[in-house]
Order: structure tokens, then C-alpha cells, then sequence
């Protein structure tokens, strides 16, 4: 896989599972679209420090069911735009996996990855042995393969340019391979 | 080789013989259905052109849309989405449905329920259509992918199969099933897959109850969920499908990733408290709790039984002064059959406000909650703030829920009320 490993501190665990992603700019703040003030409204009933100490390339910690309710993408653009490179949950609701890949945005889930991880813990992503280090410690948990849509997708960096390579190179022609 | 419905139903639009749950497939949708919404719609038509070159879908008959939010709009940027939207059904001679009623309930009305075919919208309460036993996914953005290609890219969901036997009591009503499944099951439960609903309560319930659970089938974790065609639907569907299919039904080996059967008998109506759809309780733990504001409306609700019932608890009873009472058939044939039925005039009598179809009531666009604000609700979610306020609470319930708590001011128990209705009926019935 072609995809960069992730290495970050994890600079937040939602402990809770059914998480409603839209808590993390308020639901009020769902319809802001400049990012900057997005960013500005993001974790402050959680940490009101968040923002600033958060930093490029760390990355979120779920629990089950991550992203339940009626996901939209205001709160992961804001998480984006100030540097989180990822989240790994002990499992994703679909709609949320599916929307937030589709961005690119790499989403692992990795049963056991809530228990392991405190805040500010180093974790440690590899696409390729398909586990999660947590670096302190030294110990791996395995996580879910992609299928080859999320894998592609989030190799070029988003559902348009993955299509666009898939349109331009196969010509339509099934099956998909796993 | 045994399958279930889903691997039916994307075998035949996968081109295949057959498919395995897990299997990767190209699948062609028989129906791609959207409402125009800011940053989904408009952004597919403009990323179709601008990014892939693609100027007319392909086969545009396959397509359909809605104006269902923001209607009636309330500012010149929401009427100026609108107009894109008109323009681009023209230009594509692709169909656009305004003010008919709530997308979801009027594809099923306009034959989109297809028994047997694949449908796909951005947003996942498409699963309503199942109760047709249409499969009908909700796909986020990935639906543009069939705005620039004839097929999408999808894995083949696995399928929980869930019984549901026993007899529902008097009072009970769909809703309070579908969230007794997240209570019994979990919220996550069915995360990934399709839901296979079949059993004697299911074989007994209208088609409009079906809709109910089906289209909630997100909140059970699921991709979609659907009920193999019967009688009713096949009724319902004859004449209206919009294209020629053969039903689809499971093969009794079929290969399913969990059997669960859910006993409905000791049910009793249920709210669903805040924060969020994972939250089922008995509505007893919180009758007698203040509410302020009552909405008998969305996709999942609002329907004609959802309106006999709240009527036969409003009949010549007058809602608790200051109480704000919203109802909102799903579409406007449903408003129109209500009226015939006297079941409008009995709302109005009653002191309820009833508008035309729209989804706005259900995310807070009009009816707005302020502080401290609390509503019984027949809506899709109870996110706190989804319904104005961050800090108003939304509590869902069933349509004679809302109804009873509006006369009462707070969560109330609408089966004395319904009780009641039913003995003046028999009444009525021997007088006759």
C-alpha cells in the first residue's frame, strides 16, 4: 500500500460509545462553513485548550459506534483543518465511515484501541501490517481491512480523485478484486 | 447456492449469477432518488461537469428529485438551490418533485418502491422503501458516483434476519417497535448490514408501519433494511412500479450473519429520551415530565394511521393552552386523505397547527426550539439542538404520544384517550 503510516498522539479518547460527532463543534455550530471560525468552536465544551494544543498529524480515539445520528462533516473538517490526520475507534457507524473515507480521511477500526490508549499516548498506524502500535508500551492490535473502494479512495486522497483514476483506467469492468 | 434478498437483488444489478455477502461488485442502481440539499446536490451536479467532463447522466429515467427541505423557502439563497435544481431536471430530463410531500414517502407513492430493484440516495432514511422490499441504500456522497458512471462500486452487505412474533397491544404503534429493536438489540447491532424484517407482527402491520421501521433502519447501525413483498405490497406496488421486476424473496437456507426473533407482546409505548436515538425507555419513566412543543410529522411519521390515531385522541378535546402542537402530514396525498376523513378539522379543532408536507419541522428550520425549550416528537432524531436550541430536548414518541402529551402539557399515555375512542366507536358501530 502506497498509503503513508500515521504516527500522532492521541489527542483525544471519546470514551463513549454512540458518539454524536456533531458535539464536537456544538450542534449549533453545524451550519458555520468558514473553517476558520469552525476550528475556532471545535472541543471547547470538552477542552478549551484543544486547539492549541493539538498538533499536525495526531489523531482521535473512539469508542464503539463512532459517529452514530445523523453524521455531518462540519466536525471533522474542523478536526482536519487543525492538523488530525485520522481517528481510530473501537468500530464506526456506517454512514459516518462512509462519508468521512469518501474525504479521505483515514478512519481504522481497531477493537481493543479505547482500553490500550491514554491522551497524549503516541499511536503508530501501519497500512501495510494492518495494525495499531501503541508506541510507549510497544503493544499491536490488528485492525479491519478496507475494502478496495475505501482502500483506493483514501490512497488518492478522496472519492473524486479515486474515481476519476478507476473510471479513466478500468473502463467499468467488474468484478472488483478484495 | 442459497441467498438472501440483498444478494439477490445486487446479483441481478451486478450483472451475476449470483453474490456473497463480502463480495466487492459493480452494481447498477435501478433508481438513484436525492433531495436538493446544499453541499449534496448542487455540489454533484457541478463536480460531474467540472471534474469528470459528464454533462447528461446516463440513463436520466433512473433518476429522480425533490424539493422537500426548505419548503417554503425563507430566503432568496435557499429559492436561488431550488432553481438550480429545477434547471438541472430540465436540462438532464430528469424529473423534479416539489411540494408533493417528503421524498422518501413519495417515492414509494410514484412507484420508485419497486419489489425487488436497488435504489440510492445520499441520505439513509431511504430505507423506508424496504417495506416494499425494494433494497434502497443511503450512500452519502458516494452517490456521485452515479451521476458520472451507469454503476457504483459497493460490498455486498451481510444480513441479520429479525422475527418479530407475538400481538402488539392497543396503543402501540410502529415507532415504539422500531426503538424497542435498538433497546433489545443495541444501537450498533446491525452495523454494516441489511436488516431482513419478517414475522406475524410485520405479516399484521400496514404497509405505512413498515415504512416507519424500515426507514429508521440507520439507527439500528444498518445499511438499509427490507420486508419480503406481500399481498398488501404487491398491491400497492401493482400499477405504480416504475419498472417491470420480478419480486425477490429469501431462499429458506439463505446464509445470514445473525437470526435474532424479538417477542413485541409485553411492549407499551416508549420514548426515546435525549441525547440520542440509542436512548429507548418506557414512556412511564417519564410521564408527568413537562413538554412544550409537540411535532406530528417527518418520514418516519405523519402518516394516515399516525393521524387517525392522534385524532382519535384530539376528538373533541382541546390541546393544553400555550402548548405548540405541529402536525405535518408526510406528503400532500396523505394531507389530502385526512381531509376527506375529517381528520384535518378535527386537528384544527383540537387546537393543533397543521402545515403542509415539508421536512423542515424535523431539523428545526421552522418551529424552532429556544433554551430550555422540550418536545415530544414523531421526528427522525433527538440530537439535542437538532430542533433549535442546543440546550431544548427532543423526545420521541409515537403520534398518539404526542397527541395525548399535547393535551395533557406533559409526557402523557395515550391509550385511556384511545381506549376511549374505541368505545365510542363500538357504540357508534351497534347504534348503526
Amino acid at each position: 500500500m502506497s498509503m503513508p503510516n500515521l504516527q500522532g498522539r492521541a489527542a483525544w479518547i471519546f470514551k463513549e460509545d454512540d458518539f454524536d460527532i456533531d458535539l464536537i463543534v456544538g450542534i449549533k455550530n453545524i451550519k458555520i462553513t468558514d473553517i476558520h471560525e469552525l476550528a475556532a468552536v471545535t472541543m471547547t465544551s470538552y477542552d478549551p485548550d484543544f486547539a492549541k494544543s493539538v498538533k499536525k498529524g495526531d489523531l482521535l480515539v473512539g469508542g464503539h459506534n463512532f459517529g452514530y445520528g445523523h453524521p455531518h462533516y462540519p466536525a471533522m473538517r474542523a478536526m482536519r483543518h487543525l492538523g488530525v490526520a485520522g481517528v481510530i475507534a473501537e468500530s464506526f457507524s456506517p454512514g459516518f465511515f462512509r462519508g468521512e473515507i469518501s474525504m479521505g480521511f483515514p478512519l481504522i477500526t481497531c477493537p481493543g484501541i479505547r482500553e490500550l490508549t491514554a491522551r497524549w499516548d503516541e499511536l503508530k498506524v501501519d497500512w501495510e501490517a494492518s495494525t495499531v502500535t501503541h508506541v510507549a508500551s510497544g503493544r499491536q492490535l490488528p485492525f479491519e481491512r478496507l475494502s478496495s473502494v475505501e482502500r483506493g479512495t483514501l490512497e488518492a486522497g478522496g472519492f473524486i480523485p479515486y474515481l476519476k483514476a478507476r473510471l479513466a483506467k478500468q473502463g467499468e469492468t467488474p468484478p472488483l478484486t478484495a | 447456492m442459497p441467498q438472501t434478498m440483498t444478494e439477490k437483488i445486487l446479483a441481478r444489478v451486478a450483472g451475476r449469477p449470483s453474490v456473497r455477502a463480502g463480495e466487492e461488485v459493480l452494481a447498477r442502481p435501478d433508481f438513484v432518488i436525492a433531495y436538493d440539499f446544499p453541499g449534496y446536490t448542487d455540489v454533484f451536479f457541478k463536480e460531474a461537469k467540472e471534474e469528470f467532463g459528464v454533462d447528461k447522466v446516463s440513463s436520466p429515467e433512473r433518476f429522480v428529485l425533490f424539493i422537500d427541505h426548505m419548503v417554503p423557502a425563507t430566503a432568496p439563497k435557499e429559492e436561488e438551490l431550488h432553481k438550480v435544481t429545477r434547471q438541472w431536471g430540465k436540462e438532464q430530463g430528469v424529473p423534479v418533485h416539489e411540494r408533493e410531500g417528503i421524498g422518501h414517502q413519495v417515492s414509494a407513492e410514484l412507484g420508485y418502491a419497486t419489489p425487488g430493484a436497488f435504489a440510492v440516495h445520499f441520505d439513509g432514511h431511504v430505507s423506508q422503501l424496504g417495506a416494499f422490499g425494494t433494497l434502497a441504500m443511503g450512500a452519502r456522497k458516494s452517490v456521485l458516483e452515479t451521476f458520472v458512471s451507469e454503476n457504483m462500486a459497493l460490498t455486498v452487505p451481510g444480513t441479520v434476519k429479525i422475527e418479530l412474533t407475538g400481538t402488539l397491544q392497543p396503543g402501540v404503534m410502529a415507532r415504539d417497535v422500531f426503538h424497542h429493536m435498538v433497546r433489545v438489540l443495541g444501537p450498533s447491532s446491525c452495523r454494516f448490514k441489511v436488516v431482513e424484517l419478517c414475522g406475524p407482527v410485520i405479516d399484521a402491520m400496514s404497509i405505512e408501519g413498515r415504512q416507519t421501521i424500515c426507514g429508521q433502519a440507520m439507527f439500528l447501525g444498518a445499511t438499509t433494511m427490507l420486508i419480503a413483498p406481500d399481498a398488501k405490497t404487491l398491491a400497492y406496488a401493482e400499477g405504480r412500479s416504475k419498472i417491470a421486476l420480478d419480486p425477490v424473496y429469501p431462499d429458506a437456507d439463505a446464509v445470514y450473519d445473525r437470526e435474532v426473533t424479538i417477542d413485541v407482546s409485553a411492549l407499551a409505548p416508549i420514548v426515546v429520551a435525549p441525547p440520542s436515538p440509542a436512548n429507548t425507555r418506557d414512556l412511564s419513566e417519564y410521564a408527568g415530565l413537562e413538554v412544550h412543543t409537540g411535532y406530528l410529522g417527518s418520514c418516519a411519521s405523519g402518516r394516515l394511521e399516525d393521524l387517525r390515531a392522534a385524532a382519535d385522541v384530539l376528538r373533541g378535546r382541546r390541546i393544553k393552552p400555550g402548548f405548540q402542537l405541529h402536525v405535518v402530514p408526510t406528503s400532500q396525498a396523505i394531507m389530502s386523505q385526512a381531509a376527506r376523513e375529517g381528520l384535518i378539522s378535527t386537528l384544527v379543532d383540537a387546537g393543533a397547527f397543521i402545515s403542509s408536507s415539508s421536512c423542515d419541522y424535523c431539523y428545526g428550520r421552522i418551529a424552532t426550539m429556544t433554551d430550555g425549550q422540550r418536545a415530544v416528537s414523531t421526528g427522525t432524531l433527538n440530537t439535542p439542538g437538532r430542533m433549535g436550541s442546543a440546550d431544548s430536548e427532543i423526545f420521541i414518541c409515537n403520534a398518539a404520544v404526542v397527541a395525548a402529551s399535547a393535551l395533557e402539557g406533559c409526557i402523557a399515555d395515550p391509550r385511556p384517550y384511545l381506549a376511549q375512542a374505541e368505545q365510542a366507536r363500538a357504540l357508534e358501530g351497534s347504534a348503526a
